[in-house]
């Protein structure tokens, strides 16, 4: 059971570094970006890619996913969202859809159709109370705490965030005070896909690395944010956890059943909860 | 200072407002009223720069501003104080007013001192959400928000709207604070308000100007009101 | 001579105009000439293709038309409308293996299970504005999906599918290709006819003034969560009727029917045809059915095609093809009127 909870915790804190992004692109520009997750799958595909290649260790390895990833985040925002910014969130939805297509098609063009295995990349384990768990697993937690407390610190404290902040609010307001608020969802969107990227590289030693592995953990990114609020983003901490433990949870007793209970409880806060525009 | 000329604005299919227009001298007071649904909102988001009109043009201090973007109005001066009361509501009082200030350029302390001197009582509310603050002090806050930097022009949208008495004579001593020195385009329903503060009355009715008063004191005349909304 | 060259022009012209000018204008012998059209055009597709072919375009025309109830009339973008073809098409399958030897019941059985999942999946999205409304769907048509290949295996048959038994029933015999194909092209005529009104009367018409602006119509005191229920609900169940039909034209269900990520396919089909517009809707089917099934280039590296072709579409041609159609109608109707009125001048 306490292997369970670890587990869950785990993809929690994944989920979390996903979520992050998919959040504040959504509280912002009240856009669903499904190309979200090409970052998250890039992210760990080049962390593949330059270990086998480069004979880079994992971290290296990491940094470049995560930064050619963003790289790409700013190429999808400056072409495809701005484009279509302030019209209809649909076209943008079909338009994000299509780069997700195209980018799922060029990884698996370079990379190929079959899943590839990373290993867990350091090996040891840490022994609390009696209980042995994967220390990288641990890492992968802290990560996502320390994560969390890095952007409260940013938005709170520095400018750009409280700009932030106060576009989610009222984004009118914000431009009516003379700020452009495009720049800083531009900003928040790149943040967003480079901790997407940051979760790709993470959860690769832990799940199946595959070119669809994108458009399976945007269903639940989709979940966590929608249960913890849309752009808010200790909600989206909280959520990602809670729904992180429930699955890994129902995993061990019902394995069938995992996925579908985000849904479930996406669905309860949906009914409880319903989104207005 | 401001001259609206014929503009015509529409929300999709539907024409707001037709052939509206309107001038306004520096330091002076324009009311605007009319029923609800009037368009008055319509005209101030326009001049905001919110919304383009289908026809027509606004300038303002000799330059054309028609289809100019509102953060590009602010640099030149004008202030929009929306209706609903929106502030900022998960950041506090104090960093309420810093965005304006660095949005304009002006050091916070100086920003801080232009709101503390329209309303000294902000000051034991500086540190708490704006969420908090109760509807007038919403109000005053972006009031004092607005004169942050350089305003030339106001525009402001019901103010008074759902606040209560003692409140209401709280803006009302404000507005008067700026008489002569700001100008301001205001959208008022209280007409006592109305006479006591303007320099010119702007009736709109359906979207459309039905009269034009230079002597406010003429807005208490039931009848000519009857006629004219 | 110039003159003869531009009459003969105005003529080729005029005569497209006033066909068009036929096709648009309501009328029940209107709606005859459509249907008939309709009819020919799959006909004349059936040498072509096959009869099987054929049949498989009606089948998706039938569903795409389905979609644009929901996304062309009424401006909602669901991507998870495949659940309820999964569901209609599932419920044949079942029906026809657990309950009665009868194809039609069967039928009736899968639309009917259709219309209830729209009506129980629709109650809880339908409150979902904005985008999320295209995600929320997409959720319970994965849920859907993965319900049939896990934790219903043992009645679905998982990933393998269910083989149909029982494809004949007194006279109608869907084991013979032909009779498929009757069948399937009476039902997409039904089906047309049906929206045709559909979107022609009063509620057509609220349904496009909810599309453009929801606020204002429920100012006016409609309950527009109500009718944007009863659309979705709509829209699910003719995606049902096409469900079932595919199940009873392969002979066989398998979760493709449901996966997600064909939706792109639906709605590229859509816009590419005209979002909207039920000619639209048709042209559109058949067109993509062509593309996918015509071009293996395409089918190898078919998610970038279909992604550069969607962005495409997205930036550039956001009428599709019947919206090009339109324009050129407008277009060629003016000049066709200038024209004219020239020629009396001079005259």
């Amino acid at each position: 059971m306490i292997y369970a909870i670890m587990y869950g915790l785990t993809v929690g804190a994944v989920l979390y570094l996903i979520s992050v992004g998919f959040s504040l692109t959504f509280g912002t520009m009240r856009v669903i970006n499904f190309a979200h997750t090409i970052t998250y799958t890039l992210g760990a595909y080049l962390l593949i890619a330059s270990m086998r290649s480069l004979g880079v260790p994992f971290f290296w390895g990491g940094m470049v996913g995560v930064a050619v990833a963003a790289l790409a985040g700013y190429g999808i925002e400056r072409f495809v969202i701005r484009r279509l910014y302030g019209e209809s969130l649909d076209y943008t939805f079909i338009a994000t859809y299509a780069v997700f297509l195209i980018g799922v098609d060029i990884v698996k063009w370079l990379w190929g159709v079959f899943p590839k295995p990373v290993s867990d990349p350091l090996g040891k384990t840490v022994d609390i109370l009696g209980f042995v768990f994967p220390t990288y697993r641990l890492l992968v937690i802290l990560l996502a705490i320390v994560v969390f407390f890095g952007l409260e610190l940013f938005m709170r404290k520095t400018m750009v965030g409280k700009i932030i902040v106060a576009a989610l609010d009222n984004r009118e307001g914000v431009r009516c005070l003379g700020i452009g608020v495009e720049k800083y969802f531009s900003l928040a969107f790149v943040l967003g896909s480079a901790l997407a990227a940051l979760g790709g590289v993470l959860y690769a030693p832990i799940t199946a690395v595959h070119p669809y592995m994108g458009s399976h953990i945007l269903l639940l990114c989709f979940a966590v944010v929608l249960t913890g609020g849309l752009g808010n983003l200790r909600g989206t901490f909280l959520a990602s956890f809670a729904l992180g433990m429930l699955i890994s949870i129902t995993g061990r007793y019902w394995p069938a059943g995992s996925e579908i209970v985000a849904f479930v409880a996406m669905a309860a806060v949906l009914l409880a909860r319903p989104i207005e525009a | 200072m401001l001259q609206v000329a014929g503009i015509d604005v529409a929300y999709g299919h539907a024409k707001v407002l037709h052939d509206v227009s309107l001038d306004l001298e520096e330091g002076k007071m324009l009311f605007v009223v009319g029923r609800n649904g009037a368009g008055k909102t319509t005209l101030l988001r326009t001049i905001m720069g919110l919304l383009r009109p289908l026809k027509g043009s606004i300038y303002f201090d000799g330059g054309d501003i028609t289809g100019l973007p509102p953060e590009q109005l602010y640099h030149r001066g004008i202030r929009y104080v929306t209706q609903d009361k929106k502030v900022f509501g998960s950041l506090t009082v104090r960093e309420n007013i810093e965005i304006a200030a660095y949005s304009s350029g002006e050091p916070l302390s100086q920003a801080l001192d232009k709101v503390l001197e329209i309303y000294p009582k902000m000051k034991d509310f500086l540190n708490l959400k704006a969420g908090q603050l109760s509807g007038g002090q919403r109000q005053i806050l972006l009031i004092g928000q607005a004169m942050v930097g350089n305003p030339r022009l106001l525009l402001v949208d019901e103010p008074t709207q759902g606040l209560a008495a003692i409140v209401i004579n709280e803006i009302a001593r404000i507005l008067k604070h700026l008489k002569g020195r700001l100008s301001a385009v205001v959208v008022e329903q209280n007409l006592p308000l109305v006479s006591q503060l303007a320099d010119r009355v702007v009736v709109l009715k359906e979207g459309k100007v039905t009269q034009v008063l230079d002597d406010a004191s003429e807005i208490c005349n039931t009848s000519l009101l009857e006629k004219a909304l | 001579m110039g003159n003869v060259v531009k009459e003969r022009g105005l003529v080729l012209e005029k005569t497209f105009v006033a066909v068009g000018k036929q096709l648009t204008q309501a009328g029940v012998g209107q709606k005859a000439l459509e249907l008939i059209l309709i009819g020919v055009v799959f006909l004349i597709l059936v040498p072509f293709l096959g009869a099987h072919r054929a049949t498989d375009f009606a089948i998706f025309c039938i569903i795409v038309l389905s979609f644009d109830l929901l996304y062309g009339y009424m401006g909602r973008l669901s991507f998870g409308h495949l659940l309820y073809v999964g569901v209609g098409a599932y419920t044949v399958g079942l029906a026809l293996r657990y309950l009665t030897t009868n194809p039609l019941l069967a039928i009736v059985l899968g639309i009917v299970a259709a219309c209830l999942a729209g009506m129980a999946v629709g109650a809880i999205t339908v409150r979902i504005a904005g985008a999320a409304f295209a995600l929320a769907n997409l959720a319970f048509n994965r849920v859907g999906w993965f319900l049939v290949m896990s934790p219903l295996k043992d009645i679905t048959g998982g990933e393998n599918g269910l083989s149909i038994r029982n494809l004949s029933f007194w006279y109608v015999n869907f084991r013979n290709p032909t009779f498929r194909f009757w069948f399937v092209l009476a039902s997409l005529l039904l089906v047309f006819l049906f929206l045709r009104i559909f979107t022609s009367s009063s509620y057509g018409v609220l349904l496009r003034s909810i599309k453009e602006d929801e606020k204002r119509v429920r100012f006016l005191g409609y309950n527009t969560q109500l009718y944007k229920w009863v659309t979705f609900v709509l829209a699910a169940t003719v995606a049902g009727f096409g469900g079932a039909l595919t199940a009873l034209n392969y002979g066989y269900v398998n979760p493709n029917t449901l996966d997600v990520h064909a939706n792109a396919g639906i709605v590229f089909a859509c816009l590419l045809g005209g979002s909207g517009r039920l000619y639209g809707a048709l042209l559109g089917g058949i067109i993509y059915m062509l593309i996918t099934n015509l071009l293996p280039v395409y089918f190898q590296r078919w998610e970038f095609f279909l992604g550069v072709a969607l962005l495409l579409i997205v930036f550039r041609f956001r009428g599709g093809i019947w919206g090009g159609l339109e324009a050129l109608y407008s277009g060629l109707a003016a000049r066709v009127k200038s024209g004219s009125s020239k020629e009396g001048m001079s005259r």
